[in-house]
């Protein structure tokens, strides 16, 4: 059997290679009777060193693979996939997904395959210390952390994580594209009798990555997020670090697709060219070196640089080959893999930074908030981008331009748009927040924010 | 429930090399290992505004191997499944357990458990990967056609279904030999209305995604969804234009079974979980209130509220024979007139605690290790009656249906929910609907304000087939059964319109 993942020790390192990959994909693509065929393959090595109560507790190492074939007849589409990696899976799963296309109705919506388009240059996004680092390494970088935990008389909890993984698109229409990327990241919470604090830092340099500086600043936080006392919900002033900016980025973004104008639930449906927030500027930049760069999508279509929001206005939307096709509009190669939840996505986005160092931010602030990160946010009004979610890890009551005291976390129930809307100060430093977004092939950059006003909701008892 | 003979089923091979796994961690220096071969049939179609919108079938297979060595944990994983693979395996989780022990202060316990050989499946009336493709997507299909019909303005409409069938061998270097076999389906329909500055969503039977069992094809013909469609299309369609649920007051609130359901697997499953409750899970999901020098001691709710841990409910996403550490399926109480009285435990936190494990270790498929899980965590019926006997009995407040959203904070206090339909209670009847109801609370407060929950005849064995926990993230499959309660004085409508 010419299993492409057995193939002596190259692979327990790394990578499959491009032409071994192209050479199963032409084997799907020879099995396949349909008339068109697509065929998506995705294999990592993933590992996670995860920590807590000051040790290590969970250690895994996971190779994975993934290939998708999706068959066209007509207006007939049908998908099949697979973790068996090597001709015979593939093969087996290029004939499941021609015999399943012509057994559903036709689609009348469906646009055919996209057509092979060039597919541009994007920097490096892969790097060879990241894919053979060891499990030594990553125990040591948690060592790193836990140590000086210990030696504060702090607990500390958190993981090391590494990623190598490469994606290949190819199709009966000559579409070929082929990525490899490494990523590596590093979280922290500090925890000390009667209070937390929170610290990430990501890259895809595993020797790179700033594990003693999250360290440091996880528990130099969380030194002085001891013992928080109650502060009356109500709207406060807030800085948010950027990994609470994350979040709202995040939950923005995913609504600026056509998809989502398409079904009616997105905050700039109707409004391209309008003001729809405030000051920000949001741009979706998957050729961004200090992101996790990819020039293609998962259609192996060629990834556009597309300006979201500019300076508060609506300017653009991201879009697959499908609502491209439907809406009138240019595909601008952000579809992911074929999925019911969220098929197309902003996958590389940075809010742009402004002029402020954090010091700033805070010393602006004659009574407000500091929120290092948010915690189980969800959507109560998407069109309205109504979120509500708790702060965690670092909640402090900010007067006269100075941290007074740590405060116990609140409940939010928040427009985020509206939040945006208040925006008094941008940091100047841009944070890649991973929060395991690596592993979907995606990115976030974000500064810090000094926002007018913030809606705490409730408060709970820590 | 399970039968004494050797397992073989459809595992020959893999039996063989998974043998020679533990024998090569056990060379290595391993003191504990077990490996788990899984395989998994999934297909999944989707139907949006009146055709087919995506169907795909996966298929998946590989093992994992978790090992102690040094006295800490390792785990590794591959979908290669050959002899040298199951070798560099067994070797890479032995040397990843080495490593762990770089930061070890407590060596790796485990609780005892008495190693068995043993078979079983899930039963199944309909077996849905027997019957014909066209027969399933009939369904969605016509779902989906009489929302459209009842309601052409209706901006989306969405059916569709999941077949599920996981197969997975489990061998542990203590002796333990188990094949189990388990099938589930689930099914949803939800249509979306979108006008004036308004977008809602209704869904049937459960919240988006889908409501799922542990069932065949069955399950999906139970709930009658074309005959539910046009309700569903009409309640979407009027909530654009319904009055806002009341804002930020104290009322009685009355929630719907399925929104019960969620409510116990968000304020009593999660924080149950032992791991969480001794500090584990803290950079994640968080812990939990339910320290343990609560258990036995802490009034988690009034003596209405009593709670089930029971692998063993039939239909239920959290039923097995034996859990992914090979501990047999228990039953037990984690709250019993309003008392907690027991925990979520694995072999390794339930030493901890001087505890045998109840069995709660799933794993989601062959790349991750298992974890602890919520089975099947139930709150057990009442004697209020019907919903209808629930209303009559409430002079005022509001009955909410269905969840939209969901928040709750990193111990489990502080909860924040949102319904996707209301409708005001007043003098003993259900009156005007209302749109974007909300309600808060904490949750021993919550659940101690609960004064009556419905009988048998409310009592569903709901399934939530998306729990997120654990880093690298895994999606467990839970089962919670609920019926419709009532809780007094929550806050309401926290939403700022």
């Amino acid at each position: 059997m010419s299993n492409l993942l057995a193939e002596g020790e190259r692979a327990s390192v790394v990578l499959a290679g491009e032409g071994a990959l192209r050479a199963l994909a032409d084997a799907a693509l020879a099995a396949s009777d349909a008339e068109e065929t697509e065929v998506f393959l995705r294999t990592r090595t993933y590992a996670l060193t995860r920590f807590a109560n000051a040790q290590i507790h969970q250690n895994v190492v996971s190779r994975e693979a993934r290939a998708r074939v999706r068959a066209v007849r007509g207006k007939r589409v049908a998908l099949s996939s697979t973790d068996r990696v090597d001709r015979d899976g593939l093969e087996r799963a290029a004939r499941s997904a021609g015999e399943l296309a012509e057994r559903v109705p036709e689609n009348p919506r469906f646009a055919g395959l996209p057509e092979p388009r060039a597919i541009p240059s994007a920097p490096a996004a892969y790097v060879e210390r990241t894919a053979v680092a060891t499990p030594l390494d990553r125990a040591k970088a948690a060592q790193r952390i836990c140590d000086p935990a210990r030696a504060k008389k702090l607990s500390a909890a958190g993981f090391v994580a590494t990623l190598v993984e490469e994606v290949a698109v190819a199709s009966s229409k000559g579409t070929w594209a082929y990525w490899p990327r490494t990523g590596s990241e590093v979280q922290v919470v500090a925890i000390g009798d009667d209070g937390t604090a929170y610290a990430d830092r990501a890259h895809a340099d595993f020797a790179a990555l700033d594990v003693a500086g999250a360290a440091d600043e996880a528990i130099a936080k969380c030194l002085i997020a001891q013992k928080p006392r109650d502060l009356a919900p109500g709207d406060y002033e807030v800085v948010l670090a950027p990994y609470a900016v994350s979040d709202i980025v995040g939950f923005l973004s995913n609504q600026l697709t056509g998809l989502a104008v398409e079904e009616g639930r997105s905050w700039v449906g109707g409004k391209i060219g309008e003001r729809v927030t405030g000051p920000v500027t949001l741009v979706d930049d998957a050729f961004d070196p200090e992101g996790y760069p990819q020039p293609f999508d998962y259609e192996g279509q060629p990834t556009e640089r597309v300006t979201l929001i500019e300076d508060g206005v609506a300017r653009g939307l991201v879009y697959d080959s499908q609502t491209a096709h439907r809406m009138n509009a240019r595909n601008t190669g952000h579809a992911l893999p074929a999925n019911p939840f969220l098929p197309v996505a902003p996958m590389h986005v940075r809010l742009e930074p402004g002029d402020k160092s954090r010091q700033e931010l805070v010393g602006a602030v004659k009574r407000g908030v500091l929120v290092t990160r948010f915690h189980y946010t969800r959507w109560v009004h998407q069109l309205r981008t109504i979120v509500t979610g708790m702060t965690r890890d670092g909640t402090f009551l900010i007067e006269n331009g100075e941290l007074a005291h740590p405060v116990k976390n609140f409940r939010f129930t928040q427009s985020y748009a509206d939040a945006l809307g208040g925006t008094l100060g941008i940091g100047r430093d841009l944070s890649l927040v991973d929060e395991l977004l690596a592993i979907a092939g995606m990115s976030r950059r974000v500064p810090a924010l000094r926002l007018a006003r913030f809606a705490f909701t409730g408060a709970t008892r820590y | 429930m399970h039968s004494a003979a050797p397992a073989t089923g459809a595992f020959g091979s893999e039996r063989d090399l998974g043998r020679r796994a533990l024998d090569t961690a056990r060379t290595r220096g391993a003191s504990y290992a077990d490996v788990r071969f899984v395989r998994r049939e999934v297909e999944d179609a989707q139907v949006k505004n009146g055709a087919l919108e995506n169907v795909d079938r996966v298929d998946s297979l590989g093992f994992g191997v978790r090992a102690i060595a040094d006295g800490a944990w390792g785990f590794a994983a591959s979908p290669v499944v050959t002899g040298a693979e199951a070798d560099r395996v067994a070797a890479l989780a032995v040397e990843v357990a080495r490593a762990s022990a770089l930061t070890k202060r407590d060596a790796a316990r485990l609780a005892p458990v008495q190693p068995v050989t043993a078979t079983w499946r899930s039963p199944v009336a309909k077996d849905p990967f027997a019957m014909s493709f066209d027969d399933r997507l009939a369904l969605l299909l016509r779902a989906d056609a009489a929302m459209r019909a009842q309601q052409p303005k209706l901006r989306t409409t969405r059916a569709a279904y999941e077949i599920w069938r996981e197969s997975k061998l489990f061998l542990s270097s203590e002796g333990a030999d188990i094949a189990q076999t388990i099938t589930e389906t689930g099914c949803s329909i939800s249509a979306e209305s979108v006008g004036d500055g308004e977008q809602q969503v209704r869904s049937y039977p459960a919240s988006g995604g889908r409501s799922q069992g542990q069932f065949g094809w069955e399950f999906a013909e139970r709930w009658d969804l074309v005959g539910n469609a046009p309700r569903i299309a009409d309640e979407a369609m009027a909530l654009l234009t319904a009055t806002p649920c009341p804002q930020d007051l104290r009322t009685t609130v009355i929630l719907s079974g399925n929104q019960t359901m969620l409510q116990v697997h968000e304020s009593c499953g999660h924080p149950i979980e032992l791991d969480r409750a001794l500090g584990t899970e803290a950079a994640f999901a968080g812990t939990s209130f339910l320290t343990p020098d609560t258990l036995g001691s802490l009034r988690y709710g009034s003596e209405a509220v009593s709670m089930r841990i029971d692998s063993t409910t039939p239909g239920g996403l959290g039923t097995f024979a034996y859990d992914d550490e090979g501990v047999p399926a228990s039953e037990g109480w984690a709250v019993k007139d309003g008392l907690f009285v027991g925990y979520l435990m694995s072999r390794e936190t339930a030493a901890a605690l001087g505890k045998a494990s109840n069995g709660t270790m799933r794993a989601d498929g062959w790349a991750r290790l298992p974890l602890i899980r919520m089975t099947n965590v139930s709150l057990m019926p009442g004697a209020a009656g019907t919903l209808a006997d629930l209303v009559a009995d409430t002079d005022e407040g509001i009955y909410m249906d269905t969840n939209r959203s969901w928040s709750i904070d990193d111990r489990r206090f502080n909860f924040q929910f949102g319904t996707q339909i209301g409708w005001l209670i007043k003098g003993g009847k259900l009156t005007e609907m209302v749109r974007n109801p909300t309600y808060t609370g904490i949750t021993p407060e919550f659940w101690g304000s609960c004064d009556a929950v419905c009988s048998d005849s409310e009592w569903f064995i709901w399934g939530t087939p998306n729990c997120g926990k654990g880093q690298p993230s895994q999606v467990g499959h839970t089962g919670h059964g609920a019926a419709p309660a009532r809780f007094r004085n929550v806050r309401v409508g926290v939403i700022r319109a």
